[in-house]
């Protein structure tokens, strides 16, 4: 099993990785801009520029390993996620502005909420994978997949972490879309769906959330608060110009009037400080991976791996066009980072190893599993 | 990209051979592959709209996050008497202002600022309301003029105070307290009004601008150009650093045409043995030039208590003080000249050929005209009296006869002549022209014709005329001049921070009697006589100490009609009723420099009361005028 399979290097998917490496340093440059002291870089870039090497040279060292593993692994790890997701929520969880996000480990916190989104992407790719239907799922074949989300999306809810139980029912959504399934079906999820916001509105979500939201659709009602931030990272982008302010040069960054700036607003800080020139190499990268990453889905050599990269695609997508569009004030400020260019371990780890998972299929589409 | 989604294509049509569930997978996916491209053209639009298109926009509002704009206020011009000594300058005070940013402000910091200071935190808090309701933004004077301790106290605790900043004002100092109070005037913070009519960007909303006096007349020169410094700050307003700095221009200086000395001591002359001050004026003048060397309008302003707006208490009190300190008697109240007026009845008659010096009335105390009679000053009589005598024992029943001659319109035009009627042109405000009582002037304004009778109140000054104190002295000078009128002069020069002189005082002469010089010669024998001679009504005026004659006029105006207070004796005369005394003279005699003019306010007596105080201040001048001389003596 770990024996190496020599084609793996002829057939390297290099374009991933490249596109990984510039778009990691892109982050890892920015955060040394949105992080520096004043005097010397701050530690957080130091974490994450250390983060990033273990991730990489894990990524590689995962290539050994065929990704079909993961057919049956995954359940197991997904298994344990949602025990530790169990665990942060209701034993352990470092309180974080009022919910229970974190494991620490000393080195950094993990975040077991971003695990699950992972694992939810490997365990929905092995159960699509694996259960036949000639004329399309029925109800009773989306009760196995909607039990594999609905608990961990739950635990996540319990926190509360909305902005990632949002993309958890997204990455299932979305997965879902590229399956066969009656038409009779989708009409009685989209009926589902009707009834389930009104009441997820009114019995989920906290007074706090619905302020944000509140405050998006009108943002008078509250000047210092959400829609200050909104406010101030557009002012952030649009202040950057063509050309941008320059490096370390960014004013609504520096002198803190952009919060979170180094998290959720990490894109503001670059549009301001390298400008619409520096925001169209950023997102260029970033749409030439979305689309690569679909290439990798189509080019897959069985439907597992078709599957997985199709929804590990979908995750990052997802999360950067969301976090765009809160950053350009389109979208309420729920607090999904930006993969790669918003700093944080978890976030960080997860999405480097989707990259290997992507490399890892790409990589063997031509070499048949065992 | 474009390269992927033509390969993203390429495996379609490779697929499609096997025809299984995958490839209606990979069709799906292709398909999906769209969807980012859109998003992401969208957010691209976004970012087109955002940097390219409103980039100025978004600039700007960074550039006000990031800069705070703070004025620096410029020293006004100091004002210094005429030998340069310092009458108003400024010294730094020390305010604590309190940026806001946005529209919050965290009454926990000015708490903060309270207990550092021992500063009464309800004050405090009434300021920070006042300023929210002028304006949303700009910065709040927290406390005024802390003092160096409090300064040293804010600076330590510096990082607990964001957006808390000492602001530097130069603060008036009155170098002689509220000596020339009405002349010098005072500061108050700018109201509504002033800053809608002010030139834009010249006023701040808590800026001092002059409210009354020369601080008000010469706020132009005075105030200077304020100066900026455009700081970098941060969001919880930490300053950064200074990107820019403007210095401020500071005012011009005034120097002033008053001798301080002079000026003081005429407001102690203007005081009662008890050091009480009276209610009056005092002027003091170059015969030959119009330079005012004194102006007192007693009692003075605590100029001190209007900075940054009196207080209600002070207010009531000032008000309610039945001396009107309020009111600058110099130009602004107008008086029956009384017997001062007898100069200008004299210089008619001689001028009109009704007398000439020799011409002698008969003085029985009394005079009679139609069925009503008249009286003297002195029941008792003068006697046969000519105009020397009519003038320095002010015979009442001589001018009646004079007077009479003359008619009301002839008497008016020698007032005219001597400058009453009109307004001096004097640098103070709300000056009063006084008026010259004519017949056309009463059927116009009374509606009724002129009577005889009324002339001879007019000859002696108790009729309709109304004079200033200001104006009486110019009369005098012109009588110690040869008849020539001077614009009066206040401000000797104004000068630029760096010493260059924009305005320089030269004698401006409005008007000149031509041919009076005799008959002003004659008024002078008298006036020299009033002062000097045996029976001479003011001879409290006499300098003792010094070899130089005076020449005077006393006036005692009456504020009631005699009946009502004829009965009582001078001291039981309710104050409101007691008469107002007048003393204007000149000296020395025969080669006049200065022109004093004396008014105190239910004085009662010319003589007694007006004539002391003229005295004590050319005394003063002349004591000072020795001195200095000597000195120089002293120096060869």
């Amino acid at each position: 099993m770990l024996r190496f399979d020599r084609r793996i290097i002829s057939s390297f998917d290099w374009i991933s990785l490249i596109l990984l490496l510039i778009i990691l340093g892109i982050g890892l440059l920015n955060l040394y801009s949105s992080t520096w002291t004043g005097t010397s870089p701050s530690t957080l870039f130091t974490k994450q520029l250390i983060l990033s090497i273990v991730g990489i040279v894990t990524i590689l060292f995962m290539l050994l390993f065929d990704y079909s593993l993961l057919k049956k692994t995954g359940y197991v790890i997904h298994f344990l996620i949602i025990l530790l997701l169990a665990y942060t929520t209701f034993m352990a969880g470092d309180t974080i502005a009022g919910t229970q996000r974190w494991i620490r480990l000393g080195f950094f916190n993990l975040q077991p909420s971003e695990l699950a989104k992972l694992s939810l992407v490997i365990v929905l790719a092995s159960c699509y994978a694996t259960h036949e239907a000639i004329d399309g799922y029925t109800i009773k074949d989306l009760i196995k997949p909607f039990l594999l989300a609905i608990i961990p999306f739950i635990l996540i809810v319990l926190q509360p972490d909305l902005g990632t139980a949002g993309m958890m029912a997204i990455i299932a959504v979305s997965m879902t879309a590229i399956v066969k399934i009656r038409k009779h079906v989708i009409a009685v999820i989209l009926c589902m769906g009707l009834v389930g916001i009104p009441l997820y509105w009114h019995f989920v979500m906290d007074d706090y959330q619905k302020k944000r939201v509140e405050t998006f659709i009108n943002p008078d009602a509250d000047p210092m608060g959400q829609a200050y931030q909104i406010k101030q990272s557009i002012i952030a982008i649009g202040s950057g110009g063509l050309l941008g302010k320059g490096f370390k040069e960014g004013t609504q960054g520096h002198l803190h009037f952009l919060p979170e700036r180094h998290t959720d607003f990490a894109f503001a800080i670059w549009a301001e400080e390298w400008g619409f020139v520096g925001s169209i190499i950023l997102l260029a990268c970033y749409l030439l991976l979305l689309v690569w990453g679909l290439n990798v889905a189509m080019t897959a050599r069985d439907k597992f791996g078709m599957f997985m990269a199709f929804g590990l695609i979908a995750l990052i997508f997802w999360q950067a066009v969301i976090n765009l569009f809160m950053v350009m004030g389109w979208f309420p400020v729920v607090g999904i980072p930006m993969p790669l260019i918003s700093y944080g371990g978890s976030s960080l780890l997860v999405t480097i190893i989707s990259f290997g998972l992507l490399i890892n299929i790409r990589s063997r589409k031509d070499i048949p599993a065992k | 990209m474009a390269a992927a989604v033509r390969e993203n294509k390429k495996n379609i049509k490779l697929v499609k051979k096997d025809n299984g569930e995958m490839d209606r997978m990979r069709k799906r996916i292709f398909f999906i592959s769209f969807i980012p491209i859109i998003f992401f053209a969208l957010i691209i639009t976004r970012l087109w709209f955002l940097q390219i298109q409103e980039v100025d926009t978004y600039r700007q509002k960074a550039e006000n996050n990031r800069i705070r704009t703070i004025k620096i206020a410029a020293p006004r011009g100091n004002i210094v008497d005429r030998e340069g000594k310092p009458v108003v300058s400024n010294r730094p005070s020390y305010n604590v202002v309190l940026a806001r940013e946005g529209n919050k402000v965290d009454e926990n910091l000015i708490k903060k600022v309270a207990s550092l200071l021992n500063l009464d935190i309800n004050l405090l808090l009434e300021q920070e309301r006042k300023a929210a309701r002028e304006s949303a933004h700009m910065p709040i004077t927290l406390a005024e003029d802390i003092g160096w301790d409090g300064v040293v106290t804010i600076e330590n605790n510096r990082m607990d105070l964001p957006g808390v900043r000492i602001e530097v004002i130069p603060r008036r100092i009155y170098h002689y307290g509220n000596t020339a109070s009405h002349l010098i005037g005072y500061l108050g913070k700018i109201n509504k009004k002033e800053l809608a009519q002010a030139e834009k960007g010249v006023y701040g909303n808590n800026d001092l601008i002059g409210k009354m006096g020369l601080e008000k007349l010469r706020e132009k020169e005075l105030r200077g150009q304020r100066g900026t410094r455009f700081m970098e700050v941060n969001s919880q307003g930490f300053e950064q650093k200074i990107l820019k700095e403007k210095d401020p221009i500071p005012g011009d200086d005034l120097q002033l045409t008053i001798d301080m000395d002079l000026q003081k001591a005429a407001e102690e002359a203007m005081k009662d043995k008890d050091g009480t001050p009276l209610s009056g004026a005092v002027v003091a003048l170059e015969v030959n030039s119009g330079k005012m060397l004194a102006l007192v309008s007693s009692p003075e302003l605590e100029i001190e208590k209007f900075i940054g707006g009196i207080s209600y208490k002070d207010w009531q009190e000032i008000l309610n003080n039945p001396y009107l300190p309020l009111v600058n008697k110099l130009v602004n109240a107008q008086y029956a000249p009384a017997s001062t007026y007898k100069i200008v009845v004299a210089l008619a008659g001689l001028a009109e050929n009704i007398i000439t010096k020799d011409t002698e009335f008969y003085c029985p105390g009394h005079y009679r005209i139609g069925n009503r009679t008249v009286y003297c000053w002195k029941r008792r009589g003068h006697g046969k009296v000519n105009l020397k005598r009519a003038l320095s024992e002010s015979c009442d029943v001589y001018f009646y006869q004079v007077g009479q001659k003359l008619g009301v319109d002839r008497i008016a035009k020698y007032a005219k002549m001597f400058g009453l009627g009109q307004k001096t042109g004097i640098e103070m405000e709300h000056e009063k022209p006084g008026l010259v009582p004519t017949s056309d002037w009463k059927k116009r304004v009374k509606g009724v014709a002129w009577q005889k009778g009324e002339t001879l109140s007019v000859a002696i000054g108790q009729g309709f005329n109304l004079v200033t104190p200001v104006q009486l002295a110019f009369m005098t000078a012109m009588v110690a001049n040869g008849g020539t009128l001077y614009k009066p002069g206040i401000v000797n020069m104004v000068k630029k921070p760096d010493g260059e002189i924009i305005e320089r005082f030269s004698p401006q002469i409005i008007s000149h009697m031509s041919g009076q010089g005799y008959n002003l010669q004659l008024i002078r024998g008298g006036l020299l006589e009033a002062v000097n001679g045996k029976h001479g009504t003011g001879r409290r005026a006499i300098l003792k100490d010094l070899d130089i004659k005076v020449a005077g006029k006393t006036g005692t105006a009456q504020v009631v009609k005699l009946k009502h207070v004829k009965h009582l004796k001078d001291k039981d005369i309710p104050y409101k009723y007691r008469d107002h005394a007048w003393f204007t003279c000149y000296a020395p005699a025969d080669k006049p420099e200065i022109v004093v003019t004396v008014l105190v306010e239910h004085g009662q007596h010319g003589g007694s009361a007006a004539a002391p105080v003229a005295q004590k201040v050319l005394e003063a001048y002349f004591n000072k005028k020795l001195h200095k001389s000597g000195d120089v003596n002293v120096a060869f």
